[in-house]
């Protein structure tokens, strides 16, 4: 044995793990195994193309785009920037809109203040629904019912964002103290009082709190969205993609994510001194 | 089985503030040092400067023949493992089990991919087992660490210590966290533990009556300085009263 | 009255409130003009939307269709969520400012997961399309960048929150960065990191549905074919097979993880 020094004797039995200990372990072994045989099944039946045209495609777009990451290209800034700006702006909107109308759904869905859990259940269940239903097939459908544009990408978004928001604003107003709502009552004051003084101080912070980290992901979506024409960067992105003018999407890029990162980090800060 | 010699220590932090004025002391094998003083005094600046956890600012640190001071990656660590630590709060993995931890204390006589392998030669993995004995819970091998009560689980430090084979052990404050008749439990076997193997042991405690029930010398310090090296007989009332630099209390006794 | 009597709130209090009011209101003021916000438009475009979700009636022959694009989206997240995991683990310690191997390093994983977690999946999928050609292939791809940025921000974090006792204890012991790791992190945050790869399944579930739409594979492309061809019986079944699956994936992973704490 490594590092001994003294001449104390050395143990030479070693006592079995006991029972539960070894289960654990084969389970956890077993496991493993299984989630890598399932992993080298799914890679085997995917479908995946073979390396030659992987390797084609590759050495064929690999390196202009590798060229144009690092030479993005200045002309296209101004576009870029634009673009970008009303990308913002819509994803502001989007995500007020959500925020507006999963107010006063938050507060059916949730079971404990209008007096019954009656609507909980299904008002859960419609945001559940609105969650999972696909953000990119609303932008489509009101691009179609409303024209292409920005104005389509914010009812996407809006409605979407009820999906989360009204989730977590739920969840936040269940997990509220009914303590100060009680003592309001005790003194004479009526529901209203009841809600303004003792329920809104108490979520709003939180409230605000998610609506910044949901403007967050909202802001990603809307750069994404103008691919099916629901305004923003998205577009013209995706444009220079088919085209694989790779210099102009590196610059779109960059602007996307130095914003993304701006924005991410401003937002980040504010929900620290909120909560 | 090694010396510890203080050269001069002297730590200043980046603040400013001296941490250790100059401290020099010869510890010889085998002793078993308890450094008493107020929170503050340095007490665990200078056992931190043992191992090199920190690190000092001027003069030196010689455990066996290696100066610890000037060591630096693969040489810190070799002598590292060469020198126990138990902490007040233990510092033990808590959702891990017991011998895992005691294990842990190989870690630095192992070749490195063994340790990160988790792959324990069985000669190791049965001394880890050893040391758990020989601090008296055997049996809680396999539990959770953070399942065993406060005197068990400074067991477990101790006995993690133990498996490191060390010639040196170190003790920040092992017992403040403990009640008395743990306290005292532990004090016990970390004395006879050291006796029985000659590991060269300094122990920080803050209170006085144990201090005098375990050392083979005390030694005092005060804002950075020792101002009392001495035999515990010689510990009297008034000489801990120099090294507070107040009338002592209650609260500086540990009672049974 | 309720309030009579009551000392008054500090004035700066108040007028920080209203102030931000106000300009969040001008925010939403100039972002109305900015992007021409066209709200008539939306009341007439209302009956049309509200007339898809009526044309939208399921029509159940067009299940077949449906389960091996339904198939391949679940192989996209899996594998992704596999090879991501794999790849962000080590990201992660690099990252993360108490397992860092030296300033330089961190820095360099911490910008590089930064840029990674600044782009959105659907980007990702049509930047790797554009590359890689359609197919599920750059599908896998794109989520495995995507799923390594959200998984190494949430791991990074958790690493960063760990208790700092027994790594000092290990370096005390003599043990080195890796082995340290192992010992002192890896038990500490085994379970929540386990907990997010199953969150990160869960989002990259939902992201595989819509990357077909750019070309990645998965049920996206199929979803686009019923809205080219306004099959809105064939979308309405799809949409209420992935909502399904979707509820079912979201319902399994919230167990799991609640069996994890």
């Amino acid at each position: 044995m490594a590092g001994v020094r003294t001449t104390r004797p050395l143990p030479t039995d070693l006592p079995a793990a006991p029972a539960h200990v070894r289960r654990n372990q084969a389970l956890l072994a077993a496991g493993a195994v299984a989630l890598a045989v399932l992993f080298v099944i799914t890679l085997v039946t995917m479908d995946l193309p073979p390396w030659s045209r992987v390797e084609l495609g590759i050495k064929r777009n690999a390196m202009p785009l590798l060229r144009g990451l690092v030479r993005p290209d200045t002309q296209v800034f101004g576009l870029a920037w634009k673009s970008m700006v009303e990308t913002f702006f819509m994803a502001i909107l989007g995500t007020a809109l959500g925020a507006v109308l999963a107010f006063p759904l938050s507060f059916l869905a949730a079971g404990n203040l209008l007096g019954g859990t009656r609507w909980a259940l299904p008002g859960k269940g419609l945001l559940v629904a609105v969650r999972t239903f696909p953000e990119i097939v609303l932008a489509v459908i009101f691009v179609a019912a409303a024209g292409p544009g920005p104005t389509a990408g914010i009812m996407a978004m809006g409605i979407h964002s009820i999906g989360y928001l009204g989730k977590v604003f739920s969840d936040v107003i269940e997990g509220i103290d009914r303590g100060p709502m009680e003592a309001i009552t005790a003194a004479g004051g009526n529901k209203l009082h009841a809600f303004l003084y003792a329920v809104v101080p108490q979520v709003l912070p939180e409230f605000l709190s998610n609506v910044l980290y949901r403007f967050e992901i909202t802001l990603r979506a809307a750069a994404v969205l103008g691919m099916v024409g629901a305004g923003g960067i998205g577009l013209p992105l995706i444009q220079r993609l088919q085209f694989r003018r790779w210099a102009e999407v590196s610059m779109l890029l960059l602007v996307i994510v130095a914003f993304i990162i701006v924005v991410d980090a401003v937002s980040s800060r504010i929900r620290r001194r909120l909560v | 089985m090694s010396r510890i010699s203080f050269e001069n220590v002297e730590v200043v932090y980046k603040t400013g503030l001296k941490a250790l004025k100059g401290v020099t002391l010869e510890i010889p094998e085998g002793q078993f040092v308890v450094v008493v003083g107020l929170s503050g005094a340095g007490k665990s600046t200078l056992i931190r400067t043992v191992n090199s956890l920190v690190v000092p600012s001027s003069g030196r640190v010689v455990v066996g023949d290696v100066d610890v001071t000037r060591a630096r990656g693969a040489a810190l660590r070799a002598a590292r493992s060469d020198i126990g630590m138990i902490f007040q709060t233990f510092n033990l993995v808590k959702r891990s089990s017991v011998i895992r931890n005691v294990l842990a204390g190989r870690l630095g006589d192992l070749p490195a991919w063994r340790g990160v392998a988790s792959a324990f030669p069985r000669a190791d993995r049965a001394y880890a087992h050893d040391c758990l004995e020989r601090v008296g819970i055997p049996e809680k091998a396999y539990v959770r660490a953070d399942a065993l009560s406060g005197g068990q689980q400074q067991r477990v430090g101790i006995a993690r210590a133990l498996a490191q084979r060390p010639s040196v052990m170190l003790a920040d404050e092992p017992v403040a966290s403990l009640d008395p008749p743990t306290s005292h439990a532990v004090m016990r076997d970390l004395k006879r533990i050291a006796r029985e193997d000659g590991i060269t042991t300094v122990v920080n405690l803050h209170f006085i009556d144990m201090a005098r029930e375990y050392a083979d010398r005390i030694v005092g310090m005060r804002d950075g300085l020792v101002v009392f090296d001495g035999t515990p007989a010689e510990a009297s009332d008034d000489a801990f009263e120099e090294i507070y630099g107040r009338p002592i209390d209650d609260k500086d006794l540990r009672g049974a | 009255m309720l309030d009579a009597g009551l000392p008054r709130p500090p004035r700066a209090g108040a007028i920080k409130s209203w102030l931000t009011l106000a300009a969040v209101a001008a925010l939403i003021g100039l972002a109305l003009r900015q992007t021409n916000f066209n709200l008539p438009a939306l009341f007439t475009g209302a009956y049309d939307f509200f007339r898809f979700f009526g044309r939208m009636a399921p029509d159940l022959t067009a299940l077949p269709q449906i389960w091996g694009p339904l198939l391949q989206t679940i192989q996209i997240a899996y594998v992704a969520t596999v090879i991501g995991s794999l790849i962000a683990v080590p990201l992660i310690f690099l990252a993360s400012a108490n397992t860092a191997v030296n300033p330089v390093t961190m820095w360099v994983a911490r910008t590089l997961l930064t840029v990674l977690r600044s782009i959105p999946d659907l980007l990702w999928a049509a930047i790797f399309v554009a590359v890689l050609g359609l197919g599920a292939l750059p599908g896998v791809v794109a989520l495995t960048f995507f799923s390594v940025g959200v998984l190494a921000k949430l791991g990074s974090e958790t690493v960063e929150a760990v208790d700092p006792g027994p790594l000092e204890a290990l370096r005390a012991v003599g043990a080195g960065r890796n082995r340290t790791i192992v010992f002192a992190v890896i038990p500490q945050i085994a379970a929540t990191m386990v907990s997010y790869i199953l969150y990160v399944f869960e989002i990259n579930v939902r992201a595989s549905v819509v990357i077909g739409f750019v070309g990645a594979g998965g049920i996206g492309v199929l979803l686009q074919t019923y809205m080219g061809f306004f099959d809105y019986p064939g979308l309405g079944t799809l949409i209420v097979v992935v909502f399904v699956v979707v509820l079912a994936i979201d319902g399994f992973s919230v167990w799991a993880r609640s069996r994890l704490i």
